[in-house]
């Protein structure tokens, strides 16, 4: 009993909190789930089993694709504070560099790159939403490009950033900003935090129905299963392989070159090639590489890297948390990693344990609850990447298919509604507020048809000078913001 | 590709002139502004409104900030009070008794909600009463009250508030604004609603002295009536009286208490009945009464009469009887026709929602605003929140009916054996086991009402969150004691409630 429980005041009753934790998978997920336990709940007795003798030697899957750089979006930096760890440690242990949002080459079938930027785009004008300001303007015969009222934007284009400041008042306040990070050193660095909390190394454990009987929960953290219909002989999981068709990965890391290197570009590429798409996302010194492609129809120059490539079966399982074994990250669901989420459900799975974590043996109600969460958001996510693979304007059979396919209903909703008239359809569980939506549909090449009659009542004159004076207090911030580089240095030195 | 706006929509009409109607027809003058849209309301002054509806709660400052009302002159006009929350008398047992306030209770420590520290306080054989962590509620309790300061430090930033108010003064008050801004009355009784040979689409109205109104959008605010959305279109309602079984009420105004210079309460009170319960509205130059009634228990002449044996003061006018099935709606926009207000459906008084619902109808519908081309999508998508919502405060309601304890009459007992929606029986057994609560969908209620009412009708968790176990007992303990400090201090410097209205907003 560590000293700050309740126990110091007193008996706790005999079916008392869920004490001894054991988890299963010493990769990132579970590392994460284990520091993250130790410091929010400091009585619990959590040990780490590798899921084979060999782990450490394997590729690391409790996330899914054994990706070389994960990303945190801006609330789950939030998360991350909470525990009671530092930003600037993640940056100097883990090659951290800041990111912005994600530039998209050849997902629209007209125009250039488009940018998706974290956070707010521009400021609404009276009650009416920006982006519908903007559709009125492009209604009126305006040529108005989105990312040119975002600061995220601002910033990535300049490479001028540094992490707004709290007594900041200026428009940088509402600058919204993520961190990549090296998976690998990410897991040690929780790994070492773990450890120093009181989280013990246990033995290998195959199968975690094995660890119930000494542990009050048993957390599954070892990455995806074969196949997702017959998950541990569980019935109801999904396969997604129809609108997530892509079954292979092959990832990279490589140094930069130059002494020293040039400083990471405080955002994210991802690519549409013909054949899948391919990502890069920056670290300190050095870039990381994804390309994710059909084992069937591979890209023509990776043929001879195939048996190198990961595999990847997007699904999920019925539930997560069954009995006294919660799965998560991987272990509960996979998605094609296209839209960056995958640290960030591995986040949110261990966040929400914590919120949700069972005082006594009977965790019934826990249960019922975690599940409905955690499925609302792996929803938001499936809609989200669904929406980026098979609604965009990208060259390429595959795609071509892609876009042919039926989608289900709710995903088909939120598409058609903003098609018609620009409105985003929220739901529980969302990863991305309204900007997050609009700005994705913008880089797919997905307009509204029809501007808001509200916006429309706005005149032209009005709106012109709202244009003004937001890209005006923008442009004056960015400019009084350092390069990206020169504040990832002083931060590391 | 995008298609501009080729068919604005030309004309608004508002059927009805109850506080529905003119709430509408305030919010949709701005459109008059743009040059095309003209908005006309019908009422007809022989039928009337429905004459209650005067307790709001704390998101009607948006819609009074979004019209740009001065909330002073606001109240002056509107003989307005300013209202903390609602006492319930007798919910739980007869003779008990609990404020639900507005706002937060205390402040979350490193993370923990406070109501978890506040069971870990209990679990550790430290009582504090959760209401001493409200300011509302404390302020409540002394009769005072003062608008809440920007200043996050002090404990008057907790503070939230609502109003009461007269709701045909209100109701005139929007017409006023409405009417300066464009909007266009027309007196007259509505006989009959003619539709589309094909589309089935409303196409105008035609008043009984003949007069014909089109338009192009239909916002039907007549009431109980429901006269364009059901009579017209047939939207279909869905019951909900297997769980919210009260299908009636009486209302009756009295004097104010104590006369002109008597105290006011800051606060509305509800209290539980045989079969059914009371409401006290304390207004500037009344005080509304009322009773909600479940017509299989009681007679309409018990209701009254028990209504009548337990007023404040002298009745000032005589008890009129409504009647009424709670449910909604199932489609509150049918092709070219958006019910607001009573026409949408009716949730009891109990946490006053109703003018609350119209307000968010509105929000909707201006984000929603259709063209003349009527897409199916904006319909779907108000269709689908407004179920959302309903569905949310439909069940913030049944918890207080289903979680009572008073064996005493037989209307109760039916009550608290009923089975409740799946989706408040989950909430329930979460808080009933670590005080857990989770927000949905943006939803009106917040943790802090949920604390409020779940305690008061006496769920008190078995545990707490195991993450309050991190935290130091003794420093907690002192901690709160502060806290609790602060706002008995904070609320003994406010002015009494009927002080603070005749220095800023007598009528
Ligand atoms: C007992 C009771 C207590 C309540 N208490 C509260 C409360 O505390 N807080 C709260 O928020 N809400 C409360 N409500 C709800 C609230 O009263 C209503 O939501 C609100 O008054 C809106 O009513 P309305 O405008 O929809 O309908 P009404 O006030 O009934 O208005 C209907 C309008 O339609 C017109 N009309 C009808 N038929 C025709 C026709 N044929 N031709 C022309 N015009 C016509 C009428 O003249 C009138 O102008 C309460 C309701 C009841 C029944």
């Amino acid at each position: 009993m560590a000293a700050f429980g309740s126990g110091a005041f007193g008996a706790l009753p005999r079916s008392g909190p869920a004490e001894r934790v054991a988890i299963s998978g010493g990769g990132l997920c579970g590392w994460l789930a284990a520091c993250l336990l130790a410091r929010h709940l400091p009585h619990l007795r959590i040990v780490v089993h590798p899921a084979s003798a060999d782990e450490e030697t394997r590729p690391d899957r409790s996330l899914g694709v054994p990706l070389a750089a994960e990303v945190l979006l801006p609330g789950d930096l939030e998360h991350i504070a909470a525990a009671g760890l530092r930003g600037g440690d993640l940056i100097r242990h883990c090659r951290g560099s800041f990111m912005l949002g994600t530039a998209l080459t050849g997902w629209r079938a007209a125009g250039g790159p488009a940018f998706v930027p974290f956070g707010e785009i521009g400021a609404p004008l009276g009650p009416v939403p920006f982006h519908q300001i903007v559709a009125a303007a492009r209604a009126r015969g305006h040529d108005v490009n989105m990312a040119n009222y975002a600061l995220g934007a601002l910033c990535a284009q300049t490479g001028r950033f540094a992490p707004p400041r709290s007594d900041d008042a200026s428009v940088l306040s509402t600058l919204s900003f993520g961190l990549a990070v090296e998976s690998d050193a990410l897991r040690r660095l929780l790994r070492d935090d773990a450890l120093a909390h009181g989280v013990q190394h246990g033995e290998a454990v195959a199968d975690p129905a094995s660890l119930c009987a000494a542990a009050d929960l048993v957390i599954d953290a070892r990455g995806a299963p074969e196949a997702w219909s017959e998950n541990g002989g569980e019935q109801g999981g999904e396969d997604w392989s129809a609108l997530m068709p892509f079954d292979r990965a092959l990832v990279a890391k490589r140094a930069e070159p130059g002494t020293p290197p040039p400083p990471p570009p405080p955002y994210a590429h991802l690519s549409a090639l013909a054949e899948g798409w391919q990502g890069f996302v920056p670290l300190a010194g050095a870039m990381t590489e994804t390309l994710v492609f059909a084992a069937a129809a591979p890209p023509a120059e990776v043929t001879g890297a195939l048996p190198e490539a990961h595999r990847l079966a997007p699904g999920r399982s019925a539930a997560a948390w069954q009995g006294a074994i919660v799965r998560m990250g991987a272990a509960a669901q996979q998605h094609d990693p296209v839209a960056g989420l995958q640290l960030h459900l591995a986040l949110a799975d261990v966040v929400r344990l914590i919120a949700l974590f069972p005082a006594n043996a009977d965790c019934a109600v826990e249960a019922a609850e975690y599940n409905r969460q955690w499925r609302e958001r792996s929803d938001c996510a499936f809609d989200y990447t669904v929406l980026r693979l098979a609604r965009n304007g990208a060259k390429g059979a595959v795609w071509d298919r892609l876009r042919a396919a039926a989608l289900p209903h709710r995903t088909a909703y939120r598409h058609d509604l903003y098609a018609a008239n620009g409105r985003i359809a929220l739901h529980d569980g969302e990863v991305f507020e309204t900007p997050g939506w609009v700005m994705q549909f913008e880089a797919l090449g997905i307009r509204p048809r029809r501007p808001d009659a509200l916006a429309m009542t706005v005149p032209d004159m009005a709106i012109t000078a709202h244009f003004e004076a937001i890209r005006k207090a923008m442009l004056a911030g960015v400019a009084k913001l350092p390069p990206h580089g020169a504040v990832l240095a002083e931060v590391c030195a | 590709m995008s298609e501009p706006l080729r068919h604005p929509l030309r004309r608004i009409v508002i059927a009805g002139g109850g506080t529905a109607g003119w709430m509408a027809a305030a919010a949709l003058s701005r459109l008059c502004a743009n040059g095309t849209t003209r908005v006309t309301l019908v009422e007809s002054e022989e039928i009337g409104t429905v004459g209650v509806g005067e307790a709001t709660i704390p998101p009607i400052k948006t819609f009074n900030a979004m019209l740009g009302i001065d909330e002073d002159a606001f109240l002056a006009a509107t003989q307005g009070t300013f209202k903390l929350g609602i006492a319930f008398e007798g919910w739980h047992r007869e003779g008990e008794s609990y404020l639900h306030p507005f706002g937060a209770y205390g402040a979350d420590i490193e993370g923990v909600k406070f109501h978890q520290i506040w069971l870990k306080l209990r679990a550790m054989g430290i009582p504090v009463p959760l209401a001493d962590f409200n300011m509302a509620e404390v302020a409540a309790r002394m009769g005072r009250f003062d608008r809440p300061t920007g200043d996050p430090r002090s404990a008057l930033s907790q503070l939230d508030y609502a109003f009461h108010f007269d709701a045909g003064l209100y109701a005139a008050f929007l017409r006023r604004h409405a009417e300066a801004r464009g909007v266009e009355r027309l007196e007259g009784r509505i006989g009959q609603v003619l539709l589309h040979g094909e589309t089935g689409f409303i196409e105008a109205l035609r008043l009984e002295d003949g007069r014909l109104i089109d338009g192009d959008l239909f916002i039907d605010c007549t009431g109980f009536r429901a006269l364009l959305i059901e009579g017209a279109l047939g939207s279909g309602f869905e019951d909900w009286s297997h769980w919210l079984p009260c299908d009636r009420a009486v209302a009756v105004p009295c004097a104010r208490a104590g006369g002109a210079a008597g105290p006011i309460l800051p606060y509305t009170r509800s209290t539980a009945r045989a079969a059914g319960w009371q409401w006290r509205i304390p207004l500037q130059h009344r005080t509304g009464n009322g009773m909600v009634y479940c017509s299989r228990y009681w007679s309409d002449d018990e209701a009254s009469g028990t209504l009548l044996a337990n007023l404040d003061a002298e009745p000032t006018g005589e008890p009129r009887l409504l009647r009424f099935t709670t449910g909604m709606r199932k489609q509150p926009w049918v092709k070219n026709c958006v019910a607001l207000g009573l026409a949408s459906g009716f949730m009891e008084p109990l946490e006053s929602t109703s003018i609350h619902l119209v307000q968010i109808g509105i929000s909707k519908l201006l984000a929603l605003l259709p063209d003349r081309s009527f897409p199916a999508h904006e319909r779907a998508e108000y269709n689908r929140l407004t179920a959302i919502q309903w569905a949310q405060i439909r069940d913030f309601l049944i918890l207080h009916y289903k979680q009572n304890a008073r064996g005493d009459a037989a209307f109760w007992q039916e009550c608290a054996a009923m089975p409740v929606p799946e989706t408040l029986e989950r909430k329930i057994a979460l808080f009933a086991g670590t005080g857990r609560l989770f927000r949905y969908d943006d939803e009106l209620f917040t943790d802090a009402n949920w604390t409020a009412v779940m305690t008061g009708q006496g769920i008190i968790p078995q545990a707490h969150d195991p993450l309050a176990d991190a935290l130091d007992g003794a420093a907690l303990r002192d901690m709160t004691a502060r806290m609790a400090d602060a706002f008995r201090r904070t609320a003994r410097a406010m002015p009494f409630h009927a002080d603070f209205i005749a220095r800023h907003c007598a009528a």
